[in-house]
């Protein structure tokens, strides 16, 4: 029972969403293909398609709706799973063929470390490109791995006390044993009519999927196993705005992340930070806004800037030619954050539009390109047609 | 106005009251706003929170705020959550020292350890017990009124240390109130007769909790009562972790 509920994580929490990743991973620039970014592209999906399935089921089936809702987001998700997969073979087969070829790098090319003849290459930009890391870089990214695994082990031998489980966990217990979404009060467990502020933000149902599909109780899911998720998953977030800033510097990243890692563990100057929110509700949907939407966030418009200005001919080789659906990659994966901040928090979707209307101004003030404005206002489509949900109950 | 803007500052104030990460923020904004070359990483971390920031204190966003949202008066806070301060402080700590990593490593290290509040030292943060994360005497009370595979559901009336975690433990066992009662003050009739006194009349408890339907009641070995449960015709069914759960047998179950 202990190894199948092991496997069914591993499917759903990593099989799956990379698989899923995969699919967004073809419109990505070629510096972008890497195993971290498919993975978080993949969750982005995963939360995306909840959002969709999790909402309609709950407002449009009355009774058994979790099962009908559990068996729509497996099969959707399974499908674009396959789809990847299947994409992404076909892609690398032919390069296969040929000889000295790492498997694991025709998955994500993004990974590959640059050659010498390349770093020293006019047309390089190196900014892009993924060096050799030095023993001693090496060293530091030894520090902070012992400093994720301290907090990770943290997250299981101490249980943080808070009073906003006695709802969101309680939430998805309910869709696990009773199999109801938002129609039972979990704190005392009488029937009630959906209360749309809390039922659209159906985080703690995503939750509860994966308990579901593990077989195992939801408020252990919650407390004990997605500390290991989330807390990696944000970390991937800060890796990527950290790449980013150092562009060639890339020695500093450890440096930066293991400050980073400090600053979570030691941010706890009140109950109110988004540190404190990580380490001590890091299972629920306001935790997630505030150290996974708002971070994705503020990378995606790095990215976003970062393209600006970069030498046509660079630009055009890491878009294969200027592919629309490439170049616009950042604008589609904020889409989708604007869907997946949804299933978070009702406050998530509204701020996550809000920073992305402040950075969009800037990137107009500083591209003076008008496509921005549409850009920007396709980008938020979601956030949107949630609200014209929300108001309209 | 200045009223508001007091407010504003308050909650600032409050937002990071246990340390002086935000000095160390504002310090690391500051040398970002005028050392960071890259226009484009500069508006990005730098210019965007500074507008977020001085946003945040202007009174009319927090009118807009509590306007628009229900609870926006004690939610206020959150504004700040736009800001990065992880990325800034972080940023600006391997900038300055981005040719001398290894005294730059323990300096920055030690300002944010100093300047911050160690997450697992804080009051709500305690030793687990199992992998529930819920106190394990919660757990062994619920197993012994938790009902069978085909039984009907059952209501226990709990004492407020435990309310938070039986229905995380297990959704079959019913509550006549639960957190939203104690955490905003709301009336309940068995919170009255249960919680509020000093001493509980036993009397007034079965009437309420007959009211309610509520088949078990838990209650500490220690707490006053005129009359004990059992005196009045309920059934001691066992004592776990100090704590006495009685059945009612009279009372009607849903």
């Amino acid at each position: 029972m202990l190894v199948l509920s092991a496997l069914s994580l591993i499917l759903w929490l990593f099989i799956v969403p990379m698989g899923m990743g995969l699919l967004i991973q073809r419109i990505l620039p070629q510096t972008k293909k890497t195993i971290g970014i498919t993975c978080l592209c993949g969750f982005l999906i995963s939360f995306a398609v909840f959002e969709v399935i999790g909402i309609w089921c709950m407002i449009k089936i009355p009774y058994g709706a979790f099962h009908k809702c559990s068996v729509a987001f497996a099969s959707v998700q399974g499908i674009l799973a396959i789809a990847g997969y299947a994409a992404k073979i076909m892609d690398i087969q032919r390069d296969y063929e040929k000889k000295d070829v790492n498997i694991f790098y025709l998955f994500f090319p993004g990974d590959k470390r640059a050659k010498p003849e390349a770093i020293i290459s006019p047309r390089t930009d190196v900014r892009v490109m993924k060096f050799q890391y030095s023993r001693e870089s090496l060293i530091y990214w030894a520090v902070f791995l012992v400093v994720l695994i301290f907090q990770l082990v943290m997250a299981v031998v101490i249980a943080p006390f808070d009073g906003d489980d006695s709802y969101y966990v309680v939430e998805s217990l309910l869709a696990q044993q009773t199999d109801v979404m938002n129609t039972i009060l979990p704190y005392t467990g009488s029937s009630t009519s959906l209360d749309i502020r809390h039922a659209m933000a159906v985080f703690p149902l995503w939750i509860a999927f994966i308990a579901r599909m593990s077989g195992i109780h939801a408020t252990i899911v919650s407390h004990t196993i997605m500390p290991f998720l989330i807390i990696p998953l944000v970390y991937l977030i800060y890796l990527e705005i950290g790449r980013i800033l150092f562009g060639a510097r890339q020695d500093m990243i450890p440096v930066y992340m293991l400050f980073i890692s400090l600053f979570a563990m030691f941010g706890n100057t009140s109950i109110y930070t988004p540190e404190t929110f990580f380490m001590m509700r890091t299972w629920q949907g306001k935790a997630m806004v505030a150290n996974f939407v708002i971070p994705f966030i503020f990378w995606l418009f790095l990215w976003l800037f970062d393209d600006c200005r970069k030498p046509g001919f660079l630009w055009k080789e890491e878009t294969k030619g200027g592919i629309r659906s490439i170049r616009n990659s950042a604008w589609i994966l904020l889409f989708l954050l604007n869907m997946a901040a949804g299933i978070m928090s009702s406050m998530g979707i509204v701020f996550g539009a809000g920073l992305i209307g402040l950075l969009s101004l800037l990137l107009l003030i500083y591209t003076r390109d008008l496509k921005v404005i549409i850009k920007a206002a396709l980008s938020v489509i979601p956030t949107g047609v949630y609200l014209l949900i929300y108001t309209s109950f | 106005m200045y009223g508001i803007f007091m407010e504003c500052w308050v909650i600032f104030k409050l937002y990071g009251e246990n340390g002086f990460l935000i000095p160390l923020f504002l310090v690391s904004l500051i040398y970002l706003l005028i050392t960071e070359k890259d226009n484009r990483k500069r508006l990005v971390i730098a210019v965007a929170p500074l507008i977020v920031l001085v946003g945040f204190f202007i009174p009319y966003t927090r009118i807009a705020y509590v306007a628009v949202l229900s609870d926006g008066g004690d939610t206020y806070y959150r504004i700040l959550w736009l800001l990065p301060m992880g990325v800034c402080i972080s940023y600006a700590g391997c900038k300055l020292f981005i040719n001398h990593k290894r005294i730059g490593l323990p300096v920055v290290s030690a300002l944010i350890i100093l300047c911050g509040s160690i997450v697992y030292k804080n009051q709500y943060m305690v030793k687990a017990e199992n992998v529930y994360h819920i106190p394990q005497v919660v757990i062994d009370v619920c197993d012994v009124i938790s009902p069978g595979e085909n039984e009907p559901r059952v209501r226990a009336v709990f004492p407020s240390e435990m309310l938070h975690f039986v229905r995380q433990y297990d959704t079959n066992i019913l509550m006549p109130y639960g957190r939203d009662i104690i955490h905003w003050d709301y009336y309940n009739a068995v919170h009255e007769v249960f919680e509020k006194p000093e001493e509980i009349n036993a009397k007034d408890l079965l009437e309420a909790t007959r009211q309610a339907q509520c088949r078990y009641i838990v209650m500490h070995e220690g707490r006053k009562i005129d009359v004990p449960l059992d005196k009045m015709g309920l059934e001691l069914v066992d004592n776990v972790g100090g704590y006495n759960i009685y059945e009612d047998t009279e009372a009607v179950q849903q």
